[in-house]
């Protein structure tokens, strides 16, 4: 499956009531192919539209503008072809892990033993095995976005979006978590579109990142890496992190953030003033 | 005085019998309870208070005299019925409006939750009802519904409709966008988000609501038993107080604190069943 998503834009009426106060654009002008098989990463501060984006692929919101097809057919709505993993933990705490994970293959009308053998088999995969009766509050949580993942990954969509899933973590699972996202991509051969505000993140996960600047949100820059590619052969991440390219790469993408980013708060600024 | 002898008693005879084993476990392991240090003191300061005769006995009578009486109402009976009937005739009302204010409430405020019709136009009278006490329109409902039954049980049930309600719509609407948005990518229907997301997201705020309830409908039932009863913990109260037989009144008031604290308790045990991740997400 690819997914693309063309000249798409998204304007919000101002949350502001005030007479002169005018709409918002969340995204102008954004287009992306997420190829079979890719990792698209999104990468900016807040606020540049990399949510905005992610909720018209998932189906969640409407473009002003523009459109999102999946092999040619316009999204209209939320769909278990494409599997979303959000920021904020989504678990129901009503549920058991096992259940958590089996919840889409239960909706699609799947038997108890084969949902359950499923969601067993996917835990493995994500490294939650013995955890299948907890609660999900009594894990932490980088235990609950493997979950997360794990339930995304029951319905076997062919396209996973995943929005900032480690932003609240803390740095040390944080890698941990990069490593078995890259695995699981590798071994269940999805498409992967991936939101992040980590410059490091974006450049060793992505087959593709784009870099987002605010107000409005648009993409300013594309780069097509390997990164991610030389961590599967060697399986070695600080190597391909420290790599010269790596760090210049990083470097030159931190500038073009910083630059763009008070570019556009100065355009604001004047915006305002006239 | 009766307890000092059941220690004794049970210090010479060997090993304790549960209950006193039960609390002795309980405070080897957590100390002296709180709670249990303030009810005894306050059942000191009561038995001291009467015992010199600080306040008169048609006021504040004795413990003993107290739990003389409970005996004699129990066995005896008073306003021609004993305790256990009036303990039933008030129960069978509670429950009945416990019941029909939750086949009600339940529903419509989970309709509310979801429907901006059916709460707009549900919304305005619970809103105006519910902040005014049952006994101020106790009398319109005698007015609509007679002195029998029937009136009683839909003022109780009007007592408890309300925070039932309330919750209920409250349960539904604190589902997060997100909690929905996961299920609409995981291929869920309307019917199936509202079966598997939203319901069991109310859960714990309905259960909240149905514990206010039970709070007011106790609160309510002495003004349910007001008008034209012959029987109930509110009527025998109110008949005693009316020829000033202080203890039994006191009889009364603390049968009806302990049928509603142990209604109470049964429901937070049921809380702590059915949703132990509440307050934990």
């Amino acid at each position: 499956m690819t997914l693309v998503v063309e000249k798409a834009s998204v304007t919000f009426t101002n949350p502001d009531k005030s007479k002169d106060a005018l709409p918002v654009q969340a995204l102008a002008d954004a287009s992306l192919t997420i190829p079979r098989q890719g990792f698209v990463v999104a990468l900016g501060a807040s606020g540049c539209g990399k949510t905005t984006l992610l909720n018209a692929m998932a189906g969640f919101l409407r473009l002003s503008q523009g459109s999102v097809t999946v092999d040619g057919v316009p999204v209209t709505g939320p769909g278990p072809d494409r599997g979303v993993v959000f920021q904020k933990d989504t678990l129901y705490p009503w549920l058991s892990v096992l259940e958590n994970v089996a919840f889409g293959l239960k909706l699609a009308g799947f038997d108890r033993p084969k949902r359950e053998a499923k969601a067993r088999e996917l835990l493995a995969l994500v490294g939650l095995e013995g955890f299948e009766k907890s609660a999900t509050y009594q894990l932490s949580g980088g235990m609950r976005q493997r979950v997360s993942l794990a339930r995304a990954l029951a319905t076997n969509p062919e396209i996973l979006l995943m929005d900032e899933p480690l932003g609240a973590l803390d740095s040390l699972t944080r890698e941990t978590m990069q490593e078995l996202i890259v695995d699981v991509w590798a071994s269940t051969k999805k498409s992967i579109f991936f939101i992040t505000h980590s410059i490091e993140e974006a450049l060793f996960l992505g087959t593709e990142v784009v870099v987002m600047s605010p107000r409005p949100g648009r993409i300013i820059e594309r780069y097509h890496l390997d990164f991610v590619h030389r961590y599967v052969a060697t399986r070695d991440a600080s190597a391909v992190k420290s790599d010269p390219e790596f760090i210049a790469l990083r470097e030159e993408i931190r500038n073009l953030i910083h630059q763009t980013g008070a570019e556009s708060h100065g355009r604001h600024l004047l915006a305002r003033a006239s | 005085m009766v307890d000092i002898s059941l220690l004794a008693q049970a210090e010479g005879a060997g090993p304790a019998p549960w209950p006193w084993r039960a609390l002795h476990a309980s405070i080897k392991k957590r100390g002296v309870p709180i709670t249990l240090i303030s009810a005894l003191g306050l059942l000191l300061a009561w038995a001291l208070v009467t015992k010199f005769k600080l306040v008169a006995p048609l006021f504040l009578p004795s413990p003993l005299d107290v739990a003389t009486q409970f005996y004699a109402v129990a066995v005896d009976g008073f306003s021609n019925a004993t305790l256990l009937e009036h303990v039933g005739t008030s129960l069978f009302r509670i429950l009945t409006a416990f019941a029909i204010a939750t086949a009600i409430g339940v529903p419509l405020g989970l309709a509310m939750g979801l429907n901006r019709w059916v709460k707009g136009i549900f919304s305005p009278p619970i809103q105006l009802y519910w902040p005014v006490p049952p006994l101020a329109y106790l009398p319109l409902v005698i007015i609509w519904f007679g002195i029998g039954e029937t009136a009683k049980i839909i003022l109780l049930s009007l007592a408890m409709f309300a925070p039932i309600v309330i919750s209920a719509q409250a349960g539904v609407r604190s589902v997060s966008q997100a909690r929905i948005q996961a299920a609409q990518s995981l291929g869920a229907t309307r019917a199936q988000i509202f079966r598997h997301v939203v319901l069991p997201n109310a859960l714990p705020e309905i259960l909240t609501g149905l514990r206010l309830a039970t709070g007011s409908g106790w609160g309510t039932l002495v003004a349910a038993e007001l008008v034209a009863a012959t029987k109930g913990l509110g009527f025998m109260t109110l008949s005693a107080a009316q020829f000033l037989v202080t203890d039994v009144v006191f009889v009364g008031i603390l049968t009806i604190a302990a049928l509603a604290t142990l209604f109470l308790t049964a429901l937070r045990l049921l809380e702590r069943r059915l949703t132990p991740w509440k307050g934990q997400d």
